[in-house]
């Protein structure tokens, strides 16, 4: 049985791997983390359901751009294509609108469990910051998604929204002017929101869960109460 | 390596699956194969290209005025969302596929040599679409015109 032959198909490809990039004791020590007992529990599941979510975004956020076009005269008209010439194209938008909806709720109950657990305290505060930042990266892609349907509610919605920037003194204005590419919400808006939403934001947080994962693994989970 | 040796039997025993083991392979299996069937199920139909209505064919489409196409002249106008070739020869109005049937360019008139020409690999068609020299082994399709009043129309999607 010790024979080359007799090894799982799995053993084999990992020893060809290792023989070559000599990863497997560093891999091993990274990925093979026991959960702790007392953190097998539903609500130490929200952060990763929040992360599933996310790459459900991904998948659906990608298969929409094929058909989505983000200009003021044909966006409306794309979604209409969308949601009634494409095959499942209904399904798709919805789930992408649906996960939106419940990331921001699932990343919100994480941020509580960590709160009440107290996770946040002394090794993890940098971690806490990171989860943050996250929580500001998907409030923004909740705020970009919302024009690109390029309906009465995206506007105004935009309109509302946006106009809350300008009230901080002094800058506001500017600040205004730059997120909406101009006095008011338009076609400029729209490709600027698009391009925020498909380009800068996902970047952003990848970066930050690479971030947030490496630090949790290094750390490992919070203890008991 | 340093085990006796074992009769046929048992290493067969040995290698063969479970009662269990097969029931656990049957129901993983076919757990897997229905998530991922009902996953990329509506992915790959939502690849496939809808159709368009604009692209339906059978339409007969007002192309452009009659004066606007004197005899001699040819034109490259779109039916149903293809390039069709009008050519207002002596004998009448010629439509055609303006799509070259080599590689897919737009052929164009060529109105001093009075032929269709293809840019692309220099191939040349005369007015009834047939070929007159170049790569192209097929001659381009050729669509029902019509002129009524000033107007000229070409019957779209006969192909």
């Amino acid at each position: 049985m010790e024979a080359t032959s007799g090894r799982s198909w799995r053993r084999r490809v990992g020893d060809w791997f290792d023989e070559r990039f000599d990863v497997r004791i560093p891999l091993e020590a990274f990925l093979k983390k026991p959960v702790p007992k007392h953190a097998i529990r539903w609500y130490f599941c929200l952060g990763g359901i929040t992360f599933a979510l996310f790459l459900i975004q991904g998948v659906t956020g990608i298969l929409l751009s094929l058909y989505y076009r983000p200009t003021p005269g044909e966006a409306y008209e794309s979604i209409l294509f969308i949601m009634n010439n494409v095959r499942f194209g209904w399904l798709i938008r919805s789930i992408h609108s649906w996960s939106a909806t419940l990331m921001i709720a699932f990343c919100l109950a994480h941020m509580l469990r960590v709160f009440f657990t107290g996770s946040y305290k002394n090794p993890r505060e940098l971690n806490w910051v990171a989860g943050t930042f996250l929580l500001l990266l998907t409030l923004a892609f909740g705020f970009t998604g919302y024009l690109l349907p390029w309906d009465q509610k995206a506007l105004w919605g935009s309109t509302v929204g946006s106009e809350i920037l300008g009230i901080i003194p002094g800058i506001g204005p500017w600040l205004l002017g730059l997120l909406r590419g101009g006095a008011d919400i338009t076609g400029l808006t729209l490709t600027r929101f698009y391009g925020i939403h498909m380009l800068v934001l996902p970047v952003l947080v990848v970066v930050f869960l690479a971030i947030h994962f490496v630090i949790i693994r290094r750390q490992g989970i919070s203890g008991p109460l | 390596m340093d085990d006796p040796v074992k009769p046929a039997d048992d290493v067969a025993r040995d290698q063969a699956v479970s009662r269990r083991g097969l029931f656990k392979y049957v129901l993983l299996g076919f757990s897997a194969l229905a998530t991922a069937g009902g996953v990329l199920t509506p992915i790959i139909a939502y690849l496939w290209p809808p159709k368009q209505a604009s692209a339906a064919g059978g339409a007969r489409v007002d192309v452009a005025d009659a004066e606007d196409l004197p005899v001699g002249k040819g034109e490259v106008y779109s039916v149903a969302n293809k390039p069709v070739i009008v050519v207002h020869t002596p004998d009448g109005y010629k439509a055609l596929s303006a799509t070259c049937t080599h590689l897919g360019c737009i052929v164009f008139w060529n109105e001093q040599r009075e032929v269709i020409a293809c840019p692309c690999h220099e191939a040349y068609f005369n007015t009834n679409g047939a070929v007159i020299s170049g790569p192209p082994t097929a001659p381009l399709e050729e669509y029902r015109v019509q002129v009524e009043g000033d107007k000229i129309y070409v019957e779209g999607g006969n192909g």
